[in-house]
């Protein structure tokens, strides 16, 4: 939410159009300069302070100010029109009176510069009077009061009222507004992180993804895998650098750009290319880059090649073998970061042979910390990591929660960064 | 964790030395520093990365755009560092094609190309 932006102008003794019955502590100094939640004296009650907009023509806030009661106090300010009022409307002001002809504008323009501010609307009494007040509350004011009511117990309930009362909206409208973010994200999330489709292909898929610290910096992370007509297995996971909606939304852009491609039959080199203009056209500033791992598993599931552009190595480990991470650092550059010319992706063949396990990963697994020190876990770390829980016995989901689970306690609590993770398996084959 | 943030000229460069770690809620800093710079017609930028215990890919696409901002300029963005931790992150997005990356200031004032 937007904090309110008001001017902070403090008027002169000698501004036109403004006046003020707060008495001026010298000749030349400030008219008003109070601080926020001021104690209105050294032994005086709290004061709320309101400011009445309008010509006052029967002078019925002439008074310096209301009191009843030992609550509060109300301080007045006056100024004769808008304009003037812009001028008084600092931090300090808690509450708005308008005494305007044309009350309904009034209200909407000080609920545009002072949406903080809770306001109050003058009736004359009339009947005219009265369903404009009412069209007043319905459009932001908090409550509405009659010329001739005016006395220091109706004005001081009245300004104490509304003032806890927008208290109460601006706290509603916050929650609020944060439930949306929260359910945004959800959407967002959601259409990250599909349901793969690989019916009929002889290998299992599972898929972990935690967020980051803040719901509200989703991050980029995404993945997806799907089987074509001819039988080969895609996989695919990648991560829009920064954080945020713009990064969220870029990522679900790229899955499902990823996941058309393949179906329409274009893969490495020609599918990145692909995928990189789309990221050219569809990100919000020149910063955004995304980093990608794609593999191609071959229907027989015995090999498979891999494509790594920006992206960290995925771990392969299987029965009877020492988990290692694919070809480290042979891969070509991140979508987004140089021009087309200069962007070549090589296929990496991977001799999968027999049963195997393939761990794609994000960097928020690797770039938890370990303690209270500047190390972080990194890739050596994780295979560590993965490699006692696999050695323990630990496959599919089991094994994915419990690595980011260990992660994330190794950090000393929830990760800076999203994590996504997606484990695929051919293993307990018949022989 | 913060970020340390300090700049000062040689010659026509201008090196900005980052200690700390750049994540995503440090990568702001170091960005206004770029774009504040080159607002200030400084196009020649050495940033300096011996001092950094940590880089997430927010902070390369602050470097990036830093990139970007400078040579709209027709300026330069070297960057210094021997940190293995560092280099490996910008071997495998691909960045070492993109920065020239050097093993100390003063070689990366002298460069020229």
């Amino acid at each position: 939410m937007c904090a309110a932006k008001r001017g902070t102008e403090r008027p002169s003794a000698t501004e036109p159009g403004a006046e003020t019955t707060a008495p001026a502590p010298g000749a030349g100094a400030p008219a008003l300069n109070l601080p926020r939640q001021r104690q209105d004296t050294a032994d005086g009650p709290p004061a709320l302070n309101l400011l009445v907009v309008g010509d006052d023509p029967t002078g019925v806030f002439t008074a310096p100010w209301f009191q009843d009661g030992g609550g509060p106090r109300i301080r007045v300010l006056r100024a004769g029109n808008l304009t003037a009022a812009g001028r008084l409307l600092t931090d300090d002001v808690h509450c708005i009176l308008l005494d305007l002809p044309d009350v309904l504008d009034g209200v909407r323009h000080v609920l545009r510069v002072a949406p903080g501010t809770a306001v109050l609307v003058l009736t004359d009494g009339t009947d005219d009077g009265g369903a404009a007040a009412a069209e007043a509350v319905r459009v932001g004011a908090q409550d509405h009061l009659a010329r001739a009511e005016v006395d220091a117990a109706t004005v001081t309930r009245a300004v104490r009222y509304a003032v806890e009362r927008k208290r109460a909206d601006l706290a509603l409208r916050k929650l609020t507004e944060t439930r949306l973010l929260a359910q945004e994200n959800r959407r967002l999330e959601r259409g990250l992180l599909p349901t793969p489709l690989l019916e009929g292909a002889d290998l299992r898929f599972a898929a972990h993804y935690r967020p980051g610290r803040s719901r509200a910096l989703l991050g980029g992370d995404f993945y997806d895998a799907v089987r074509t007509s001819d039988g080969v297995v895609h996989a695919m996971i990648g991560d829009v650098c920064g954080h945020g909606p713009d990064a969220a939304a870029l990522g679900v852009e790229l899955r499902i750009a990823w996941r058309a491609l393949t179906f329409a039959g274009l893969g490495g080199d020609t599918l990145l290319r692909t995928m990189q203009q789309v990221l050219v056209h569809e990100r919000a500033d020149d910063e955004i880059f995304a980093t990608l791992c794609t593999i191609d598993i071959a229907p027989d599931g015995r090999d498979a090649g891999l494509y790594l552009a920006g992206h960290p190595a995925p771990l392969l480990a299987g029965p009877g073998r020492v988990p290692r991470l694919l070809p480290p650092e042979d891969g070509g550059p991140a979508l987004g970061l140089l021009p087309d010319a200069l962007s070549v992706w090589q296929r990496v063949p991977v001799d999968l042979d027999g049963e195997w396990r393939l761990m794609l990963y994000t960097d928020g697994l690797i770039e938890g910390r370990v303690g209270a020190g500047t190390q972080r876990l990194e890739q050596d770390g994780m295979v560590r990591l993965v490699s006692r829980l696999l050695a323990a016995g630990l496959h599919g989901d089991a094994l994915l929660d419990a690595a980011v689970t260990e992660v994330r306690e190794l950090n000393g609590g929830e990760l800076t960064d999203d994590v996504a993770v997606v484990l695929l398996e051919r293993t307990g084959l018949q022989p | 964790m913060d970020l340390s943030l300090s700049t000062r000229t040689v010659g026509d460069r201008t090196i900005v030395e980052v200690g700390g770690e750049i994540d995503v809620y440090t990568a702001p800093k170091l960005r206004e520093q770029l774009v504040e710079l080159v607002n200030d017609g400084s196009y020649h930028l050495v940033v300096d990365m011996e001092g950094v215990d940590f880089l997430d890919s927010t902070g390369l696409g602050v470097l990036v755009g830093g990139l970007k901002r400078v040579r709209a300029h027709e300026g330069s963005l070297r960057l210094v560092c021997n940190q293995e931790r560092i280099l490996k992150i910008f071997r495998i997005t691909g960045l070492t094609k993109v920065f020239p990356i050097h093993t100390s200031v003063d070689e990366a004032v002298a460069a020229t190309d």
